[in-house]
């Protein structure tokens, strides 16, 4: 592992690095979903070098993406992330995205719980709230399961198929989380060996 | 030109008005830049820089809250918008040594709502307010804006904190098509 900040039983988290970019491209390129974008464009390796060779130059950061890689192989199969932190009043927006292949293995569950220690046990913040498309209901149980709680919604957040489309907005203490963080942890445990 | 000639008539009420920013305003940092920490007239000014480096920047708009009795600069208001204005953003940063900050904010809100939605037909204009800004909550309120989420807690304040609440005004004349 190479600079790991967080590291699970099957992932860890580090700062990206310049030869994740052609990985990234990549992934974009194999994205299956399309609820997450008005319009796509391809995207270059070049403008992901370009991001990550500028993504941890202000610190504190606004916005700070980690590398999610597996373990075992050291592939990286996504990115998790805190944005609009807030220094003052200890808050911040997380999001994650994770290559299509690897979805629905406990990867993303793994890593989203390292970003949220990461978040409220050494960054101490106070709330965290995240986004959902209204119509990405994977992503929205998956916050569930996180200890997320329903906050409400942002109407008329984008357009789809000609209809109007909203954002689920939800949010997150440090204490609900724990909670969370506790059950799942039992949860994998009885269904380990 | 003073300043007083870039007041937009479509920007103007009784105690406020709100204009593009100026050279002049690197002086009055502290009032509208919303730093993390307090700034001199250098770093505004090279806010200033940045912010208006060319119309691609005009995604991310701040605007300069003016007092109209004597053009002293009391705030800024900054309307970002990624889709040409069909859905607009506004947040705000007010001179935190006034008192009358809220009131000051809250006339400025009404003006840009009723700017964004009903002149320049935003689609659905959105701001976050802490629930502790009671004269800009009602401000929102009476330009028909809604409470459509709540962020618990989300503003500390001394001795506590104080829920983020998100207003939006959808634009009737868009809704019609959504029917």
């Amino acid at each position: 592992m190479r600079d790991p900040v967080m590291v699970g039983e099957r992932v860890y988290l580090r700062p990206m690095e310049a030869d994740d970019a052609e990985v990234l491209a990549r992934m974009d390129a194999a994205e299956t979903d399309t609820f997450m974008w008005r319009s796509r464009m391809p995207t270059s390796p070049l403008e992901h070098a370009h991001s990550i060779s500028e993504a941890y130059e202000q610190q504190p950061p606004v916005h700070l993406w980690l590398a999610v890689r597996l373990r075992d192989g050291d592939r990286l199969i996504g990115l998790v992330g805190v944005f609009d932190l807030d220094w003052v009043h200890r808050t911040g927006e997380t999001g994650s995205v994770l290559a299509p292949d690897v979805r629905g293995q406990g990867y993303g569950t793994e890593a989203k719980h390292l970003l949220l220690e990461y978040c409220f046990d050494r960054l101490h913040l106070h709330m965290l709230m995240s986004v959902v498309d209204e119509p990405n209901a994977r992503s929205a149980a998956a916050l569930a399961k996180q200890g997320y709680q329903p906050a409400g919604r942002r109407r008329w957040s984008d357009v789809k198929n000609g209809r109007y489309v909203d954002a689920l907005l939800f949010d997150l203490a440090r204490s609900e989380w724990l909670a969370a963080r506790d059950e799942w942890r039992a949860h994998r445990a009885t269904r380990e060996p | 030109m003073g300043v007083h000639d870039l007041r937009p008539v479509y920007l103007r009420g009784s105690r406020v008005y709100l204009r593009a920013m100026v050279d002049a305003d690197k002086e009055r940092g502290g009032a509208w830049l919303d730093e993390t920490f307090p700034v001199n007239a250098s770093r505004a000014e090279k806010a200033l820089g940045d912010e208006h480096t060319g119309p691609g920047r005009r995604a991310q708009r701040r605007l300069a809250i003016t007092r109209t009795e004597d053009d002293e600069v009391v705030g800024s208001a900054r309307v970002s918008s990624w889709d040409a204005l069909r859905t607009c953003q506004l947040s705000f940063r007010m001179a935190r040594w006034r008192e009358d900050s809220d009131a000051l904010r809250a006339e400025a809100l009404g003006l840009l709502v009723h700017w964004l939605r009903d002149e320049t037909e935003a689609m659905v204009v959105t701001v976050e307010l802490a629930a502790d800004q009671l004269e800009t909550i009602a401000a929102a309120e009476a330009a028909g804006m809604v409470r459509n989420a709540r962020l618990r807690e989300w503003f500390g304040r001394p001795g506590g904190r104080v829920d983020c609440l998100v207003y939006q005004a959808l634009n009737p004349r868009w809704e019609v098509r959504d029917a």
